[in-house]
C-alpha cells in the first residue's frame, strides 16, 4: 500500500464528512436545547422545539449513516463482544488501553447510549408538545396526563444526557492522553495515526447513493405523517360561543376571563358572593347572573383538557375564587419582579393578558408570553 | 349629491342625541318625583351637593373604595381606571356625551358603587343631585 510522502506517520480516513458534520452540528443544537431547556424563561420553549427538531433530523440522519455510511461509522463496526469490551476496561484500568481505529469499545457504548437517550429525549418532548402544551404534529393524540408523564421523563433523560455528554468529553480526554492522538482534532480534521504493525483493513466507503434515497425517503415519510397529524385539532381544547353578558358585565371592570381558569365549584361561588367581589359590590341582576353562571359552569376548567385548565383546578382553599392565589399561578410568577405587577401596564396580578397574549383563547402558550418592557 | 348623503346622518345623529338627552331628562324627572314623595318640601337638585357626593370620603362603604374619586379620579373630565385597571370613560356628560341616557345602566352602577362607597343605597335627591353636577360639567 503506497504512503503518502508528506507524511511520515501513516494515517487512516476514520471520520468521514457527514459523521464529522453530524457530530458538530449535534454538539452544537443539543448544548443549546439543553441551556435553553434549563435556563431559559418559558418563552423560549419555540427555539427549543425547533432546536428538538433539529436534533431529531440529526439522528435520524445518523440511523441512515450507520447503515449506509462509511467503515467507521457502520454501526456493525463498533458493536463490541463483551469479552473485548471488558479487555478494554482491564487495560484502562492498568493504563494501556488497546488501541482502537474506530469507536473504542467504550466510546462505541456510550456512542449507542446517546442516540437512545437522544432519541427518548425528542419522543418525549413530542409527547409532552402534545399532551401539555397543546402544540406540535401529537397535539390532537395526547392528553394532559399522559403529556404530563412525558414530561417528567423529557426532563429526566435531559439531565442523564447532561451526565452522559460529561462522561463522554471525559473519556475523549483520557483516551486522547493515554493514546497520545487528539479525539477532537481526529473529529475535526476525520484522521487518525495507523499504530505501526497495525492490520489495515479495506475500509468500506459509503454507499452514498442508498443513503440519499433512505434520507429522502424517510424525511417524506416524517413530513406527510406529522403534517398529516397536525391536521388534527388539539385534544384540549373545545369550541366556545361568546357570551355577551360574560363579555360585558365582567369585562366593564376588568379583564375577561377564559373560564377555563377555575373550576365549576369556584365560579358557581364567585357567582353567588357579587356582593362582595374583590372588595367591591359587583352585584347583577338576577337573570344575568343566572345566564352567567350557567355559561361559567358549562365551560370552567373541567371541560378543558388544556394546562392552565388542569393546572389551575387545584384552588387555593381560603381563595378558591382568585386565579393569582392558586398554587401553581404562584410557583410560575415567583420569578417575576414586583415592580413589574405594579406598574402599568399590569396594575396588579389581574391582567392576564397584559403578558400573555394568547389569554383570550386559554391557551397560555409558553412563547406568547412578552413581558412588557418598562 | 353629497348633502343629500349628509342629510339623513344629520338628522338621525340629531335624533339619538335627543333621544338620549329625553332619556336624560325623563330619568332626572323620575328622581324628582320620588324625592317629592319623600319629602314634601323637596325644592330641586342641587350641582354643588352632587359635587359634594362625588368628593366626599365616606366611612361605611367598602375600605378600598371610600370615595367615587378613588376610580374616577377627582375630576369629572378625566378618564378614570378601576381597581383591576380598566379605564372608565369620564363622568362628565361634555367628556362621554352617552352618559346616563340608559337606565337601566345608570341604576346598575348607583345600586353598586352606592354600596361600595356608601356602604348602603343612594337616594334619589342623591341621584339626582350627582347627575345635575356631572351634566353641568
Amino acid at each position: 500500500m503506497p504512503t503518502p510522502r508528506s507524511s511520515p506517520v501513516p494515517s487512516l480516513a476514520v471520520w468521514d464528512l457527514p459523521t464529522r458534520l453530524y457530530h458538530w452540528l449535534q454538539a452544537v443544537l443539543v448544548a443549546a436545547a439543553l441551556a435553553i431547556g434549563f435556563l431559559a424563561p418559558e418563552w423560549w420553549m419555540g427555539v427549543h422545539v425547533w432546536l428538538g427538531y433539529g436534533v431529531a433530523g440529526l439522528i435520524v440522519f445518523r440511523l441512515i449513516w450507520g447503515v449506509f455510511g462509511s467503515q467507521f461509522s457502520l454501526f456493525a463496526s463498533f458493536i463490541h463482544p463483551p469479552r473485548q469490551i471488558w479487555n478494554h476496561i482491564r487495560g484502562l484500568i492498568e493504563g494501556r488501553p488497546p488501541h482502537a481505529m474506530g469507536h473504542n469499545p467504550l466510546g462505541a457504548l456510550m456512542v449507542f447510549a446517546m442516540i437512545a437517550v437522544m432519541a427518548g429525549i425528542g419522543v418525549s418532548g413530542l409527547l409532552a408538545l402534545g399532551g401539555v402544551e397543546n402544540q406540535g404534529p401529537l397535539a390532537g393524540f395526547l392528553g394532559f396526563s399522559a403529556g404530563d408523564i412525558a414530561r417528567k421523563a423529557h426532563s429526566i433523560l435531559a439531565m442523564a444526557l447532561l451526565a452522559m455528554i460529561g462522561l463522554h468529553v471525559l473519556g475523549v480526554i483520557v483516551d486522547s492522553w493515554l493514546g497520545r492522538e487528539s479525539l477532537v482534532r481526529a473529529m475535526i480534521i476525520g484522521r487518525k495515526r495507523v499504530p505501526a504493525g497495525a492490520l489495515l483493513l479495506n475500509p468500506r466507503p459509503a454507499r452514498r447513493r442508498a443513503a440519499t434515497l433512505a434520507a429522502i425517503c424517510a424525511g417524506t415519510a416524517i413530513l406527510i405523517a406529522s403534517s398529516l397529524a397536525g391536521m388534527v385539532p388539539a385534544s384540549g381544547l373545545i369550541a366556545m360561543p361568546r357570551q355577551a353578558a360574560y363579555q360585558e358585565e365582567c369585562g366593564d371592570c376588568h379583564e375577561v376571563y377564559h373560564p377555563s381558569l377555575l373550576p365549576r365549584a369556584s365560579w358557581s361561588a364567585t357567582m353567588a358572593g357579587l356582593e362582595n367581589h374583590f372588595g367591591e359590590d359587583a352585584s347583577l341582576a338576577p337573570e344575568t347572573a343566572q345566564a352567567i353562571t350557567a355559561y361559567l359552569d358549562n365551560y370552567a376548567s373541567e371541560a378543558w383538557d388544556t394546562e392552565a385548565a388542569n393546572r389551575l383546578r387545584a384552588v387555593d382553599g381560603t381563595a378558591p375564587g382568585q386565579i393569582s392565589a392558586t398554587p401553581f399561578w404562584k410557583r410560575k410568577h415567583r420569578q417575576i419582579e414586583k415592580s413589574v405587577f405594579e406598574t402599568k401596564p399590569l396594575r396588579g396580578r389581574s391582567n392576564c393578558g397584559a403578558c400573555h397574549r394568547d389569554a383570550g383563547s386559554g391557551r397560555f402558550d409558553d412563547q406568547m408570553i412578552a413581558i412588557p418592557a418598562r | 349629491m353629497r348633502s343629500l348623503l349628509i342629510l339623513p346622518a344629520v338628522i338621525a345623529l340629531l335624533a339619538t342625541v335627543d333621544a338620549e338627552a329625553g332619556a336624560r331628562q325623563a330619568l332626572l324627572d323620575g328622581f324628582a318625583t320620588q324625592a317629592k314623595a319623600a319629602d314634601s318640601g323637596f325644592a330641586g337638585f342641587s350641582a354643588s351637593r352632587g359635587e359634594n357626593l362625588f368628593r366626599t370620603s365616606f366611612a361605611g362603604g367598602k375600605p378600598d373604595t371610600p370615595a367615587c374619586t378613588v376610580c374616577h379620579t377627582p375630576s369629572p373630565l378625566k378618564q378614570g381606571e378601576t381597581r383591576a385597571g380598566k379605564p372608565i370613560e369620564p363622568m362628565a356628560l361634555s367628556a362621554s356625551p352617552d352618559r346616563y341616557g340608559d337606565p337601566k345602566k345608570v341604576a346598575k352602577w348607583f345600586r353598586r358603587n352606592c354600596k361600595s362607597v356608601l356602604g348602603r343605597e343612594c337616594t334619589a335627591p342623591e341621584k339626582g343631585d350627582f347627575i345635575t353636577f356631572m351634566t353641568g360639567q
